[in-house]
């Protein structure tokens, strides 16, 4: 239902409800029913609040209490304090305030409160988006009266209770009539205004020295003389971890120290609320101090403070100290931080505010649980030129006989307070890490095995050295128990508890305590100085007596020349040690010539690779830019990738291999044996191998045409011609002015040794000969012509199904296969098919199969079939330009087989 | 996490073989010089960082081979390189001759808005120079270029000379650079610009595999 059109019937003409949402405001110990309309007029928004009786239908139903405007003052936040469990469902608690006035508020869990927060939210950023506008609110101005006019008849039913940001909340909450009934009323006592939304507990002087603050710090890490810090910036390269590395090593070298006025001050204030200055105890160092460190302890002790971290002290105590705070300087406030009862507040000088980065606040509760906030630590570590500062601000258990349990604390707020790092790869950073620890604060640690009296009577002597022989801390830091490590400056200044408040009275209640040095300041780490250690009898507002240390720390600075030489120093060492880990092999050759390579002959060369450099490596010969392989295909490398150890070495042999596919182009010179190798290390350097040779041409993978026109041996054969022949269509005759041979000789000089001498050869052409026997038959045909070929038989007979294999266009050239193939089974046609073959493969052609026709007139002896050659020659004479499958192998045979009967 | 970025160059030596290419990049990286010629048979780099207006910035320089016969295959690494030194030998005519052959094939093979520099070594050698600077100057005119005398030898203008070349190159790729800069904290973006860089180097990678990068 929506309760906004009541709402609407009490506004004046120009006005409009936008939205009104139903809520719980919160009081003191009970809540009250509550309507909240939205309502606008000439862009101007105000929220208006209603008493209402039971769901709102008409104007009767409610009954204006209050109107907020929404103006830069106002502010609405969510609050969630970390105490409370966020549970899914849960009610919306919002804090509307605006100057001084804070209500909080209920609202039920659901879309509708989101929308209602979101419209208010949308009002209040238009008037932020226009500032310079000055709200004027006339049109509110009418119910004001009618607000105060029901305020009077109301008193004597629901009193309306504020949150106040002034008034104690043990207090009880004034009466409305006390107040006259209306919130505006509250604000007479404070003249804090809000600001800004985040800030709802901030007074003007604090929220304005913590934006400056905000500023300072910030431009600091871009300001030129805090290069230092932009240089060391984390970054999550390992060389940038190794850079920053080096130059913590070597910190020595690009810092000075320089001493800085540190003023820590501890002080618990037992739930008080400041009554009087705190200039005695802040202001008590005649030069100003370069930073201060101030820890409260028990700063609210009601349970608002305790479970949901709420507390108005933390600003009255915050304005407290600013106005304390030395006047000869001009402070910054870096950073507040509170558990509950214990807060840290540090202020930094202004001239120093760029020099500090890095902050960090964390805190810890070791009280109930070992977990809530009533005891336990808070902390902000921070970069104060290259110095890592952490300040701790404890309070310890309580209790005479609790030592131990203070020793515990302290362990765990060291193990347990960690501060997150920049960089996220870096573990957390603990107390203990810093270069200097400053820790402070009501450590409660007791004077036993005295009784009152003689307590009393060393003071009254001043005899504090003895007294201090008592003292738990003391003795459990000279046990090794606690605070290893950490120094504290001789005590010279009365116990600081227990005092009668607002006296210096030692406690006269009946409990008589027995006075206590509770509030200590200590120390750990190199250049570190006190000035002064003591405490200030003339503070009284609490039982305990404020404590300080004035403490003279030797801070790191850079040297900027220095720093900048420190660094190029360690980058050239890491570009050194990259460039001594670029991987590197030294080649035992980077030259290779193979000498007379010739057709179907192995020659190889070893490579020895040895790693020279000082990481494994990983190589490869990998292919030039359009080229598939990475070598010309005569040659390979064995292997021609792997990996070699630091110090290993390897050999690779380089081969060269001319096989029918290479020999053509070879045998014309079209090519020659020269490549370039490129041998890639992995992320490293590439070398060039050359290999270089000269090739034997050889009838083998020449072709036919060239073989018939050329009357003297191959490699007798100018290369001009050799090219020549290549270059010429085996059609064109023309050109030719010799009359060219019917057939290869060397072909001839094959068969012709065969008819001579094999005839009855049993297993002709199917038992393999010999390749030395190749190598010498191969070498007369291709440079002399003795009478006759070298070898078995066998051999020759290789030697001729090689050089049919060998040639570049098969006898039946490959534009005649697929006709071949078609006309196979008829022996009419087949012989068709020859006849229009080229004139040398033709004689090539009938050549062959006249020779082996005769062959198999001796079958008798040779036990040659025809089979067996069709089978045999096929293969040779028709070679399938692509790939050839059984089927086609079959015709192949059957083509062939008309030519052997 | 996104990487944090770290600006990457590649430089590369060219000129005719014995110019000084190795001894200018072994001067500039580690300070030394070996007098003896080792003509550099392959391709050969080394890692310098500088810093350049705050930038760290990284360079990878090349020293290739500059024997003609490898030149088909020097040509395929101009493909990637950023910014060119062309070096002659003041004390070889010759080399200053060629250096118009070195900067057409710059021209043919390079990226276009590669960054060119002329370099002319061995300026130590005041008795055998046949190169006059005034020629050097009036060449590096033509072609847009700055010009430098140096000598590995005497390390004369060897820091000066990388570092005006990685200027260069910064400043052409300023807006890229800037760019980067303004998304350095968005990560997305950042990865999104390095992906881009990885896409180059295999696309690159396509013609000439296994390659380093």
């Amino acid at each position: 239902m929506d309760q906004s059109v009541a709402i609407q019937e009490t506004l004046g003409k120009e006005e409009n409800c936008i939205v009104a949402a139903q809520c719980d405001i919160l009081l003191e110990d009970c809540s009250e029913s509550r309507l909240l309309g939205l309502v606008e007029c000439a862009k101007e928004h105000a929220i208006f609040i209603y008493t209402h009786r039971r769901m709102a239908i008409t104007a009767d139903d409610v009954s204006l209490e209050d109107i907020i405007p929404i103006t830069l003052d106002f502010a609405v936040v969510e609050v969630s304090s970390p105490e409370q469990l966020v549970v899914v469902g849960a009610d919306t608690r919002v804090r509307m305030s605006y100057k001084n006035e804070k209500l909080e508020l209920r609202l039920p869990f659901g879309s509708h409160s989101r929308f209602f927060l979101g419209e208010v939210n949308k009002a209040w950023s238009d008037v932020c988006r226009l500032p310079t506008q000055v709200p004027k609110f006339e049109w509110t101005k009418k119910y004001k009266k009618s607000i105060k006019r029901q305020e009077a008849t109301k008193q004597a039913i629901a009193p309306l209770e504020v949150l106040s940001t002034k008034n104690n909340q043990h207090q009880k909450i004034e009466k409305v009539s006390d107040k006259k009934g209306s919130l505006e009323k509250v604000k007479s006592s404070n003249s804090i205004s809000q600001k800004s939304k985040g800030n709802s507990s901030q007074d003007n002087q604090s929220i304005s020295s913590r934006e400056e603050r905000d500023d300072l710090v910030r431009s600091s890490s871009h300001t030129a003389s805090n290069k230092a810090q932009i240089l060391a910036m984390p970054q999550f390269g390992l060389r940038d971890n190794l850079i920053r590395c080096e130059l913590l090593k070597s910190e020595d070298s690009y810092t000075y120290l320089e001493n800085f006025r540190f003023f820590l001050g501890t002080y618990n204030v037992n739930g008080q609320t400041p009554k009087e200055s705190l200039r005695p105890w802040l202001s008590c160092t005649p030069d100003p101090p370069d930073i201060y460190c101030l820890g409260f302890q028990e700063l609210d002790l009601s349970k608002e403070a305790f479970f949901f971290s709420d507390t108005p002290k933390e600003l009255e105590w915050m304005k407290a100290v600013f106005e304390a705070l030395h006047e000869e300087a001009n402070y910054a406030l870096v950073k507040l931080i509170r558990l509950v009862g214990i807060m840290l507040i540090f202020y930094v000088k202004k001239e120093h505010a760029e020099f500090i980065s890095d902050v960090e606040a964390e805190t810890v509760g070791t009280g109930i649980m070992g977990r809530m906030g009533n005891k336990g630590a808070v902390s902000i570590r921070f970069r104060f030129h290259n110095s890592d500062i952490c300040v701790v601000n404890s309070h310890l258990a309580a209790h005479v006989e609790e030592y131990e349990r203070r020793n515990q604390d302290f362990k765990d707020i060291c193990s347990r307070l960690q501060f997150r790092q920049l960089d996220p790869t870096q573990p957390p950073l603990t107390i203990l890490k810093h270069n200097v620890v400053l820790w402070i604060g009501d450590l409660n640690y007791r004077i036993s095995d005295l009784d009152v009296d003689s307590v009393k009577d060393l003071i009254s002597k001043n005899d504090f050295e003895t007294l201090h022989s008592y003292d738990q801390l003391k003795r459990q830091i000279d046990v090794e128990a606690v605070f290893v490590g950490f120094k504290e400056g001789e005590i010279d200044f009365q116990p600081t508890y227990k005092y009668d408040t607002g006296s210096d009275k030692w406690d006269t209640s009946e409990k008589c305590r027995i006075p206590a040095w509770c509030d200590r300041i200590l120390w750990k780490g190199k250049n570190i100085q006190q000035n002064h250690y003591k405490s200030h009898m003339d503070v009284r507002t609490s039982d305990h007596k404020p404590v300080s240390s004035l403490l003279i720390i030797g801070i790191k600075r850079v040297n900027p020349e220095a720093y900048k030489k420190t660094f190029e120093e360690i980058v050239r060492n890491i570009d050194k040690m990259e460039n001594e880990c670029i991987p590197s092999l030294s080649l035992s050759k980077r030259e290779f010539h193979f000498k007379d390579v010739k057709f179907m002959q192995h020659h190889a060369e070893t490579l020895n690779l040895f790693n020279d450099g000082q990481v494994p490596c990983q190589f490869e010969f990998i292919q030039k830019p359009n080229e598939s392989t990475y070598s010309k295909p005569w040659l390979t490398a064995n292997p021609s990738k792997g990996f070699i150890a630091q110090g290993a070495s390897m050999d690779i042999d380089l081969e060269v291999f001319v096989n029918r596919t290479t020999a053509p182009d070879l045998n014309c010179g079209k090519q020659e044996i020269e490549d370039i190798l490129v041998l890639h290390l992995e992320r490293g350097k590439d070398y060039f191998i050359s290999v270089t040779g000269n090739y034997l041409p050889s009838c083998y993978g020449t072709s036919i045409y060239s073989l018939c026109h050329m009357k003297e041996p191959i490699q007798d054969m100018p290369k001009e011609t050799l090219l020549e022949l290549a270059e010429k269509s085996p059609n064109d005759d023309t050109a030719t002015d010799e009359k060219p041979l019917d057939i290869p000789k060397e072909l001839w000089m094959m068969v012709d040794h065969l008819f001579r001498n094999a005839v009855d050869q049993e297993d002709l052409f199917q038992q393999p000969g010999l390749r030395t026997e190749f190598a010498e038959i191969r070498d007369c045909l291709d440079s002399g012509m003795p009478d006759s070929l070298p070898g078995s038989n066998h051999s020759v007979a290789e030697a001729l199904l090689l050089f049919l294999d060998a040639l570049p266009e098969p006898v039946i050239p490959f534009p005649f296969y697929q006709q071949c193939l078609e006309c196979s089974s008829s022996a009419g046609q087949c012989e068709k098919v020859i006849s229009m073959l080229p004139q040398f493969h033709k004689n090539v052609f009938n050549y062959l199969a006249a020779f082996l026709r005769e062959l198999l007139k001796n079958s008798a002896n040779n036990r040659l079939e025809v089979a067996i050659l069709a089978t045999i020659f096929a293969s040779l004479l028709l070679r399938s330009p692509t790939k050839q499958d059984f089927a086609e192998k079959r015709k192949t045979q059957e083509f062939f087989q008309h030519f052997l009967t | 996490m996104a990487k944090q970025y770290d600006v990457l160059f590649r430089l590369l030596l060219l000129g005719d073989s014995g110019v000084g290419k190795t001894c200018l990049l072994c001067r500039f990286t580690d300070n030394e010089f070996h007098p003896s010629h080792i003509s550099t048979i392959g391709v050969d780099f080394k890692m310098k960082t500088l810093l350049i207006d705050g930038i760290k910035v990284r360079i990878q320089i090349w020293d290739t081979a500059g024997q003609e016969r490898y030149q088909t295959i020097t040509k395929q690494y101009y493909r990637r390189a950023q910014g060119i030194f062309l070096v002659y030998d003041i004390t070889s005519e010759r080399s200053f001759q060629h250096i118009m052959k070195w900067a057409s094939d710059v021209d043919e093979y390079a990226p276009d808005k590669v960054r060119k520099i002329l370099v002319g070594n061995k300026s130590d050698d005041v008795e055998k120079r046949q190169v006059a600077t005034e020629q050097g100057v009036k060449l590096a005119m033509a072609y847009g270029m700055d010009f430098f005398e140096t000598s590995a030898f005497t390390n004369h203008n060897i820091t000066e000379t990388f570092t005006r070349l990685a200027e260069q190159v910064l400043a052409a790729n300023k807006k890229d650079l800037d760019l980067l800069r303004i998304s350095l904290n968005d990560e997305l973006n950042l990865t999104a610009l390095e992906e881009e860089e990885g896409l180059c180097d295999s696309a690159s990678g396509d013609q000439q595999k296994a390659c380093w990068c």
